[in-house]
């Protein structure tokens, strides 16, 4: 592939990640306003630590 | 060799960005997204309160019963409330209204009837929940709401409107605090609990637990367990949070039958206050730190004569043994 179009392609990847991330965030902080606390905190994740 | 070299690092380059952001946003959607996604389901919204669950007059409905001789007739009071008094209001309904006055229209959730509130106009039973329920008996469309205390917000909301409301105490709840049911701590002062919220306590492992960040939630303003904080907190003013807490462990705060009637997440624990456990008897002899009453709130310029009526028999001894069935507890 030539420099050119890899850069192209890389800007083109690079573009799109970065509008699926903003896009994740704003869902986040839109649903976080929105969310049940107590489900909120139920889905905390703890690993091994028994309850 | 060189050529074919050169596109297997383009490629590799492209795999790394593309690995690079799935991971961060694997990594979010694990510790924040995941607990967040489900809140918009119907079913999870109806866990908020499954008002279908408490429909007056029908057999397999989860309402409290009590036997009464009393049976409203005229100009029936229209009753709206908190989303944790719907089992309250809706048993009163159903002991002493005429059969055939509420009507619900069942229906979807959405973001148009966020609270899946599907009652005709004309029904006797409505549900608003607290902030919008407030406006509601200012403005005339409720009679009598069942809620927590006003906030300051809705009481000047009423002052403007010049109407006087009255708020009668009909029964004990006690205002909790809640936490991960695998978080190692099992309660707090309420000092340490003011401190939290200050911003000056930011790490469990402050109070007793793992080392890990505190996320201390707070809720709609205006809603009945904010009221109930702002007053818990008194002048101590809330502290700022990084965003970065969301990722730590939470302590949030509500109602105990909220949580433990309604909601009924096992996955969440409530904290003992001060070393007492917010259990009924805790409330009832007000060992509890936190016991809050809940009223009955209407207009003092409502002329519904059937009003005065609901009101006594909700504090007669029959209306508090009905409360008392709900999952609270009696006043007095």
């Amino acid at each position: 592939m030539k420099e050119k179009t890899f850069y192209r392609l890389l800007l083109a990847v690079l573009l799109i990640c970065v509008a699926v991330t903003v896009a994740h965030f704003a869902y986040d902080v839109y649903a976080y306003k929105h969310c049940s606390i107590i489900w909120f905190i139920a889905k905390e994740v703890w690993g091994h630590v028994a309850p | 060799m060189s050529r074919r070299k050169n596109i297997l690092r383009q490629i590799a380059l492209l795999l790394c960005v593309v690995l690079l952001f799935a991971s961060f946003n694997g990594g979010l959607y694990l510790l924040l997204t995941r607990r967040l996604s489900n809140n918009f389901s119907g079913a999870n919204q109806a866990k908020m309160i499954d008002v279908g669950r408490y429909l007056p007059f029908e057999e397999t409905s989860d309402l409290a019963r009590v036997e009464t001789s009393l049976r409203l007739s005229g100009d029936l009071p229209v009753l709206d409330g908190a989303a944790a008094l719907v089992p309250v209001y809706a048993a009163a309904i159903n002991a002493i209204y005429p059969e055939g006055s509420v009507t619900y229209e069942g229906g979807a959730f959405s973001d148009d009837n966020y609270y899946g509130e599907n009652f005709a106009p004309d029904s006797v039973m409505q549900y608003k929940n607290t902030v919008r329920g407030y406006k509601a008996v200012v403005d005339g469309e409720t009679d009598v709401f069942f809620t927590a205390a006003p906030s300051a917000e809705q009481r000047q909301y009423a002052e403007k409107q010049g109407v006087a409301l009255r708020c009668v105490p009909i029964g004990l709840e006690a205002f909790v605090f809640f936490v991960n049911a695998h978080n190692p701590v099992n309660s707090l002062t309420a000092e340490q609990i003011r401190a939290i919220y200050a911003g000056e306590i930011t790490d469990w492992s402050q109070v007793g637990g793992v080392h890990r960040p505190i996320n201390p939630v707070t809720r709609l303003k205006g809603s009945g367990s904010q009221t109930a904080m702002d007053r818990f907190m008194g002048d101590t003013p809330y502290g700022r949070k990084s965003p970065l807490v969301l990722f730590g462990a939470s302590i949030g705060y509500s109602f105990r039958y909220y949580m433990e009637g309604i909601v009924g997440n096992d996955a969440v624990k409530m904290l003992a206050l001060n070393g007492v456990a917010p259990t009924k008897e805790n409330i009832q002899n007000r060992s509890y730190p936190i016991v809050a009453e809940f009223y009955a709130v209407y207009r003092e310029d409502n002329d519904n004569p059937n009003i005065p009526v609901l009101i006594d028999w909700l504090l007669s001894d029959e209306g508090q043994t009905l409360i008392e069935k709900s999952g609270y507890v009696r006043i007095g």
